[in-house]
């Protein structure tokens, strides 16, 4: 067995301590925290020695380690710590760090963790679609035509395909990409941190399924006995998007191929869905922020790159369930700004997903999968 | 003095109602022939304690027998300054723990009545032993405990002589760069100026000290009081007198040069952690080697300690003392100090310093069995590790290794005091304490195995500066004691308050030196001819002496050989043939006390045993067993303190010797068709008190199956 060198990098143990495990140097190793962790497989349990590899600087053992996205940020661990060292949080910090590493471009990832940087992440779609409202002439409101019967509509606001679709596809596609190229060099990077050890237990594809099946079912969240509440607000917030999702697929369907641009009637299935996507957003997100209220004491509040990520959901969700209300009661001076907003919000999402926290859906999923593959459960 | 003897027997506590207590005052009037006989329903109130004290006035009574509760209760109500006082527990061990107007709680209390009035017909009232005393104290070391001894002794009026071996008093704390803060607080800064100068300062300037820089004691001569110790300086020398030492003759690093496996004199950047501190003292931390500055330090703890193979004990200071050391590496902020450890022992609220160390973002800690220290190739250095958090196996690269080596006492090396005992010139039995001049006296740490001679410090036990000045503290405190008690005439620790001392009948003196080898003071010497003599100031009245004597001829005012003879051909023997008579010596210091703590417990005991208490069992002597078997005494037992390794006995080594002296006598009691089995000795510790009924059954019952003693009429 090849013998480790051990040199620590004392600037990694610095920026751990600056993104968040501001408490990491408290650990004393006493496997508290990875006894009461129920989560953890067994045969490499964290998050023990992941607060040992942080406190010791030990980067390349962090960055590409499944274990750290394995863990669910339930905080049981940092609960149950006798020396409040905060573990749970300390993953956080080199979940965060592991994002920037990985970011493609590693400039954008920098931006989007950096809290002197958010006004800059806003300005460039606030900038956008005011130039594109205005050169549609749209800036002033009664300008603005309106549906056959008189009723706002956003469709006619700002037209879906040459306004909307012109800028999101290609955001999207942007995204869609960046997560590729970061999730192929994350692949890769866990291959080689396992080195010679590394030794396929299960095929891809019965990995990938296994793993659709856990996050569908949210079966990890059940685990966690601390912050109980989890469960059921991230589940919200998960499906809402899966059916904000359907709703979008349904609108594109609706738009290009029916023919029917918005606004539709309440009773159609797409605002059907769409609604209770909404609402389940936003109930969701309004529990995410309570819970980390009321678990204040035990697991802490988080820190700016947490509330960036809930500040965009919470944002996107009230936008636009205001934007329709807003244009349901017919008040055009607060409908249209609200609607720009939303394509504000939506526009971060989006644009930023492979940069904030967002990007851990993929990075949790790629670790599971990687962990069923290897047999590591 | 002459005895008037005057027998009180209470009836408090419910002895009354378990005996007859007319009886027992009665045998004292009519048998035992007691001038005043008197009895009441409880003596250590007002008014029983006013009858008593009439009695001495106006009646002449100077020799009192109190049959009523144990001599270790009740001490306040029962003192009468200039009599003799014997206390016959008759409530402990005839009332409680038999059961009550039983013919054998009857008969228990007659004995126990009848042997402390035969004690005191055989007892004196003791005299102090005088002689001229020096209440000065010698102070052997000028480190930070002895300064601090010197300077608690001075303050409280003695004069001290401080002996100091170096050219200079501060001891190993002048080699410190700095230290850890002592306010017990530990906020930052955590590493805070040394300021051994002050007390430096503070003991050359004292009128009560007198300071002897580069000198050594060249010889300690006499006993507690009257010390004659010769200290040399330089080649001249100078006798002064004192009565009491403090040995605070601190410690050595161990050699290093033994831990080749870590690499030291292999390689240059392999150091100490005494020779590290003396590095850091330069401002920056530069490799030996090169002399670059040290970027990457490892620590390896526990080097050559807690191991069998180097010193096999804990050296206390090291890890606190390495956590300030990576602390002087991290005045420099690019650096990094590794600390690899078996453990991190920070006890108390040094724990608190290690949290506050271990939140500096470059001290990084870890568990593991460090193996060897080996070349990486590039000037720099490999730990390695096993069983460490990072895997089976690892190693840490290092430019600069530190080795958290231990305490050794000086008295490992050399006896430091050169006593011109008989005994020899040191403290006997270190290797006990792995050479520390420490001792298992109960309660008593600053005490050693030499009378008057306090040790303190980390000559006594590894332990850190903070815990030194207290111990120097306590020190201080016993030397002051033993030198006033000594002017008195009156023993120390653990016999306090006695004033009695070994008087030998010398002409009966056959010089075969058993008392003087057994003693576990050295309190006795031997002359030219080689007849052996008593330094009175070392004796701690234990009577180990007493009970070596095959001539019988030492004995102490209230306690002689013939006093216990008599007091056991005083016990009843039964008429019938299954009920035996059982002796049990029990010593003083934990046996007694055990007893009574049964009693208190209210546990029965076998009513066929009669309690006889000793000093220490070293004062057995054999011709009690004789004694006892030929009075028709069926079986004897003997209870003392723990001894061997970690040993409880009061006396250091009582309680061995009588084990000792017993096997001796088997022999003698087969030959004699008596049983070996019926005489034994066991061991028993104060808490262990609920096992003595059965203990006690156990060998009565082995007594019943060897039968009665042939010797027995009836």
């Amino acid at each position: 067995m090849a013998e480790q060198v051990i040199s620590p990098d004392l600037g990694f143990v610095k920026e751990v301590l600056a993104s968040g495990g501001g408490d990491l140097k408290k650990c004393y190793q006493c496997s508290t925290c990875t006894v009461v962790c129920n989560v953890t497989p067994d045969a490499k349990p964290f998050p023990r020695k992941e607060m040992l590899y942080a406190q010791w600087g030990m980067k390349d053992k962090l960055i590409s380690n499944p274990d750290i996205w394995l863990c669910h940020q339930c905080s049981d661990c940092t609960a149950h710590c006798p020396r409040g060292a905060k573990p749970g949080e300390v993953l956080g910090a080199v979940r965060k760090m592991a994002i920037k590493e990985y970011a493609t471009p590693q400039s954008l990832g920098a931006m989007v963790a950096d809290p002197k940087k958010l006004p800059i992440l806003f300005v460039i779609p606030a900038v956008l679609y005011l130039i594109i409202i205005g050169a549609l002439g749209h800036l002033s409101f009664d300008k603005i035509p309106r549906t056959p019967e008189g009723a706002i509509s956003y469709s006619k606001f700002l037209p879906p395909t040459a306004t909307v679709d012109t800028v999101f596809v290609p955001v999207a596609l942007f995204a869609a990409f960046c997560f590729f190229a970061s999730v192929k060099k994350y692949w890769a990077d866990l291959k080689r941190t396992d080195g010679a050890a590394y030794m396929p237990k299960k095929d891809l594809m019965t990995s990938l399924y296994e793993t659709i099946v856990d996050i569908a079912s949210h079966r990890k969240f059940t685990e966690c006995t601390v912050a109980k509440g989890r469960k059921t607000a991230h589940m919200a917030v998960f499906y809402a998007f899966i059916g904000l999702a359907v709703t979008t697929g349904l609108a594109v369907v609706y738009l290009y191929i029916l023919g029917r641009p918005s606004p539709y009637p309440m009773y159609d299935p797409l605002k059907i869905i769409g609604n209770i996507s909404a609402v389940a957003l936003l109930g969701g997100i309004i529990a995410v922020i309570s819970n980390r209220f009321d678990n204040k004491e035990k697991a802490g509040l988080g820190g700016y790159y947490d509330w960036f990520f809930i500040g965009i959901v919470f944002g996107v969700g009230a936008t636009g369930f205001l934007a329709q209300a807003l244009r349901l009661m017919d008040v055009a001076i607060a409908a249209y700004p609200m609607y720009y907003l939303h394509l504000i919000f939506v526009f971060v999402l989006f644009a930023y997903a492979p940069f904030s926290k967002m990007a851990h859906m993929v990075y949790r999923a790629t670790a599971m999968v990687y962990a069923r593959h290897t047999g590591r459960e | 003095m002459e005895k008037k003897i005057g027998l009180y027997v209470c009836s408090g506590c419910s002895i009354g109602e378990s005996i007859n207590v007319e009886k027992l005052a009665t045998i004292g009037k009519n048998a035992m022939k007691v001038p005043v006989v008197k009895t009441h329903a409880a003596f250590c109130g007002k008014e029983g304690v006013e009858l008593i004290k009439n009695d001495v006035a106006t009646e002449g009574v100077n020799t009192l027998v109190i049959a009523a509760c144990s001599p270790r209760v009740k001490f306040e109500e029962f003192d009468f300054p200039g009599c003799i006082v014997e206390r016959v527990p008759v409530r402990e061990l005839a009332v409680w723990t038999q059961v009550p107007q039983s013919k054998d709680a009857q008969m228990a209390a007659e004995d126990y009545t009848r042997m402390g009035v035969t004690k005191v017909q055989k007892g004196a009232l003791p005299e102090p032993y005088q002689m001229e005393t020096s209440k000065d104290i010698l102070v052997i070391g000028g480190g930070v405990t002895g300064m601090t001894a010197a300077l608690e002794v001075a303050n409280a009026g003695y004069q001290v002589y401080l002996v100091e071996k170096e050219a200079q008093l501060g001891g190993f704390m002048n080699k410190l760069y700095k230290q850890i803060p002592t306010d017990g607080m530990y906020r930052k800064p955590l590493i805070v100026d040394v300021d051994i100068s002050k007390k430096v300062k503070d003991v050359e300037s004292h009128k009560n000290i007198k300071v002897f820089k580069s000198s050594k004691v060249e010889k300690t001569e006499g006993m507690p009081g009257a010390l004659d110790i010769t200290i040399s300086t330089n080649g001249s020398s100078e006798t002064v007198k004192a009565g009491a030492v403090i040995l605070a003759a601190g410690w050595r690093p161990y050699d290093a040069t033994k831990l080749e496996h870590l690499g030291y004199g292999k390689f240059k950047d392999v150091v100490t952690n005494v020779e590290f501190e003396e590095l850091s003292r330069k401002g920056k931390i530069l490799r030996p080697s090169d002399g670059k500055e040290a970027k990457k330090v490892a620590f390896i703890q526990c080097a050559g300690q807690r191991d069998p193979n180097h010193l096999p004990y804990c050296s206390a200071m090291c890890c606190a003392t390495s956590l300030k050391q990576a602390l002087y590496v991290r005045q420099n902020p690019d650096a990094t100090a590794m600390i690899l450890y078996k453990d991190i022992r920070t006890p108390g609220r040094l724990e608190y310093y290690y949290k506050e160390a271990q939140n500096d973002p470059g001290v990084m800690l870890t568990k593991g069995d460090v193996t060897a220290v080996n070349d990486a190739g590039s000037g720099n250095l490999y730990v390695e590790m096993e069983n460490s958090l990072f895997g089976p196996t690892a190693k840490v690269e290092a430019d600069l290794v530190v080795l958290a080596t231990g305490i050794v006492p000086v008295t490992a090396d050399e006896p430091v005091l050169n006593l011109q005992y008989r005994q020899g010139p040191g403290l006997p039995d270190l290797d006990l304490f792995n050479g520390f001049a420490d001792s298992n006296f109960i309660c008593f740490q600053y005490e050693t195995r030499r009378t008057g001679i306090y040790a303190a410090g980390a000559v006594r036990q590894p332990m850190n500066t903070t815990e030194a000045q207290e111990d120097a503290a306590g020190a201080a405190l016993k030397a002051i004691q033993s030198v006033e008690h000594v002017a008195k005439g009156v023993a120390v620790h653990p016999r306090a308050w006695d004033l009695t001392f070994p008087d030998p009948f010398m002409t009966k003196c056959t010089a075969c030196k058993r008392c003087t080898e057994e003693c576990p003071f050295g309190a006795i010497d031997e002359d030219e001819k080689g007849t052996p003599f008593y330094k009175i100031g070392r004796c701690r009245r234990c009577g180990t002496c007493m009970g070596a004597c095959p001539e019988r001829i030492v004995s102490f005012k209230d306690f002689h050989v013939d006093m216990i003879g008599s007091m056991l051909k005083g016990v009843s023997v039964p008429s019938e043939e299954e009920q035996p008579r059982i002796i049990v010596l029990a010593c003083e210091n934990d046996a007694y006390p055990a007893v009574d703590t049964a009693a208190y417990n209210k546990q029965q005991i076998d009513p066929a045993v009669r309690f006889i208490q000793l000093r220490c069992m070293g004062s057995t002597n054999l011709v009690w067993i004789a004694d006892a078997f030929s009075r028709g005494i069926d079986g004897m037992l003997l209870l003392g303190c723990k001894y061997g390794e970690n040993y409880q006995c009061h006396f250091a080594k009582g309680s061995e010797l009588a084990s000792y002296r017993l096997g001796k006598v088997q022999e003698t009691l087969d030959r004699l068709m008596l049983e070996a089995d019926r005489v034994q000795m066991f061991q028993l510790a104060i808490d262990e008190y609920d096992k003595l009924p059965t203990m006690i059954k156990g060998f009565v019952d082995r007594v019943k199956q060897i039968g009665p003693n042939p010797y027995r009429t009836f």
